[in-house]
């Protein structure tokens, strides 16, 4: 955590249809996808893999170099189809696959500060498709990691505010609160960089 | 309502719309790899030599050593002399053995040892330390530190590693952290990376990298707080803590804590809702509010009355994570 934490804002919970504090819980179908790869099957674990490919894309994402990403997505994926016997709870795989995503990218980090000493991420090609989407994802990077993580898979992965919740564990109340004050955050940032 | 940042239903904002547009240019899906083809081996990729230094001595070790106890079938682990003489049960490690469990590893003044952890990770023993392997089993392994220091470096999912000493239980919730403890079995932990959980008797703390926490036998943890506060917020949390204090003493130390708690340390004001009594929340939920703010679940009568489901949602808006999944892993110090 940072020194960032804002003040009050204005939040729209009365837009929340579901108990504010509840982590929704997985559709049955998944939770059988679950229990099915937990006992070996393969093809349960592929469709797992699809469902959950973008999440775990997005809280890399937000947290390392985009190079390192794809790699690191398999590794979370392969960690998980050797570690899904221990999960006890199939109803958990989407908060334990979210934490086995950052527990990769912090280790990374860890690892690479080894070797390196220094972190360096990677240019911004100029005038490359993709330099103003890294220049705001620089940007984005700056934030609190809850923030920072909420708006990578919103703004990056596509995914809706009730998705991010179901796909990280999180509740919707937290998801709805860190997207707001992310984007408040996240806007501020941007001004600055673009002085009118 | 509509709010198009939460699902783009209702207009659009224009500044999100571009947003999406231009940072939806960053989304890949790679390729999905072949899941009835794939074992999934541990990877290397970017270990450091000295890392594979460390990883080939203790595979060595490993070898080595169930060589020498084959035809016995007690699970250990790979120890590895790192200086001096250290010992398990009444064999000096001289290059590097086993440590098999229910065995005691001891290292003198002069010594240090390294030990791998399984396959989940590596357990680093400083001199003056006396610990035993308690159980290892997959998805589950355990120690118990009598005295003395470790430094532990996890790269297992969170949950598997779990360290017991007199005043509380270590469990691993991702990656690195230093747990000493003193003669008397007063404990200390430092996180340097991801997250610990520590607790004794229901009473819990949840540490991330940056913070420590201290633990007394017979109390259990005391309130974690990130290594760079001030001496006297310092003192304070030891004193609200530890110490035999009268309400006036009690509140004279809340309010010091208060006083001098940034933005940063609303992880430890969060932690002092469950600790300080009913009649003392009051100011350390306006002091947190103010830091920040709770979402709209979570209200002062419920946080007065301890209500653990409402500290959990402020808690995922601290920008520290989800309490979620730490919940679920607590279950393995159960």
């Amino acid at each position: 955590m940072t020194d960032v934490l804002e003040p009050a804002i204005a939040v729209p919970f009365d837009a929340i249809s579901e108990p504010a504090d509840a982590v929704p819980a997985p559709p049955a179908a998944e939770v059988r996808l679950v229990t099915a790869a937990r006992e070996g099957d393969r093809s349960a674990f592929a469709d797992l893999y699809r469902r959950y490919v973008r999440m775990v894309h997005g809280v890399l994402l937000a947290r390392l170099p985009r190079a390192e990403v794809d790699d690191l997505v398999q590794d979370v994926f392969l960690t998980a189809m050797h570690r899904i016997g221990s999960l006890r709870e199939a109803a958990a795989f989407p908060g334990w696959l979210a934490s086995i995503a950052r527990n990769r990218a912090i280790d990374f980090l860890r690892r690479r500060r080894v070797e390196t000493t220094e972190l360096v991420d990677e240019p911004a090609a100029p005038g490359g498709d993709t330099s103003e989407a890294l220049a705001i994802l620089a940007e984005v990077a700056a934030l609190p990691e809850a923030y920072r993580e909420t708006l990578v898979l919103r703004l990056v992965e596509g995914l809706s505010g009730a998705e991010i919740a179901a796909q990280t564990g999180l509740t919707p109340a937290s998801v709805r609160v860190n997207l707001h004050r992310g984007m408040k955050m996240l806007r501020a940032r941007l001004e600055k960089e673009t002085p009118r | 309502m509509s709010d198009y940042l939460w699902d783009r239903r209702g207009p659009a904002d224009p500044e999100i719309a571009r947003l999406e547009r231009v940072l939806g240019r960053l989304r890949t899906e790679p390729p999905m790899p072949d899941w009835n083809r794939v074992a999934p081996p541990a990877s290397v990729r970017h270990f450091s030599p000295a890392y594979l230094a460390a990883a080939a001595a203790l595979v060595i070790a490993c070898g080595a050593s169930l060589w020498l106890a084959r035809g016995t079938a007690a699970p250990s682990w790979a120890v590895v002399r790192v200086t001096g003489q250290p010992v398990v049960g009444e064999e000096q490690v001289v290059e590097a053995g086993r440590l098999p469990v229910g065995a005691w590893l001891q290292t003198d003044p002069a010594s240090r040892a390294s030990v791998a952890i399984a396959d989940i990770g590596r357990l680093d023993v400083d001199p003056g330390t006396r610990l035993q392997l308690l159980g290892t089993r997959e998805g589950n392994h355990r120690v118990a530190l009598q005295r003395g220091t470790v430094h532990a470096l996890i790269w297992a999912p969170p949950g598997e590693f779990v360290v017991e000493t007199e005043a509380s239980t270590a469990i691993d919730l991702g990656c690195a952290y230093t747990l000493t403890v003193a003669p008397g079995g007063n404990g200390m932990i430092e996180v340097s990376m991801g997250w610990v959980g520590f607790e004794h008797g229901g009473r819990e703390a949840f540490i991330p990298a940056g913070a420590r926490c201290a633990t007394r036998p017979g109390v259990g943890p005391g309130t974690p707080y990130y290594a760079d506060i001030g001496e006297p917020m310092r003192q304070a949390i030891d004193q609200l803590d530890f110490a035999a204090l009268d309400p006036a003493a009690r509140r004279r130390a809340l309010g010091a804590i208060l006083a001098d708690a940034r933005p940063k340390d609303a992880m430890t004001l969060w932690h002092l809702l469950a600790r300080v009594p009913a009649e003392d929340r009051d100011p350390v939920f306006d002091h947190l509010a103010r830091l920040a703010p709770p979402p709209a679940s979570v209200t002062r009568e419920g946080i007065r009355a301890g209500n653990r489901a409402m500290r959990d949602a402020w808690w995922d808006t601290l920008g520290l994570g989800t309490s979620r999944w730490w919940r679920i892993w607590e279950r393995s110090w159960r």
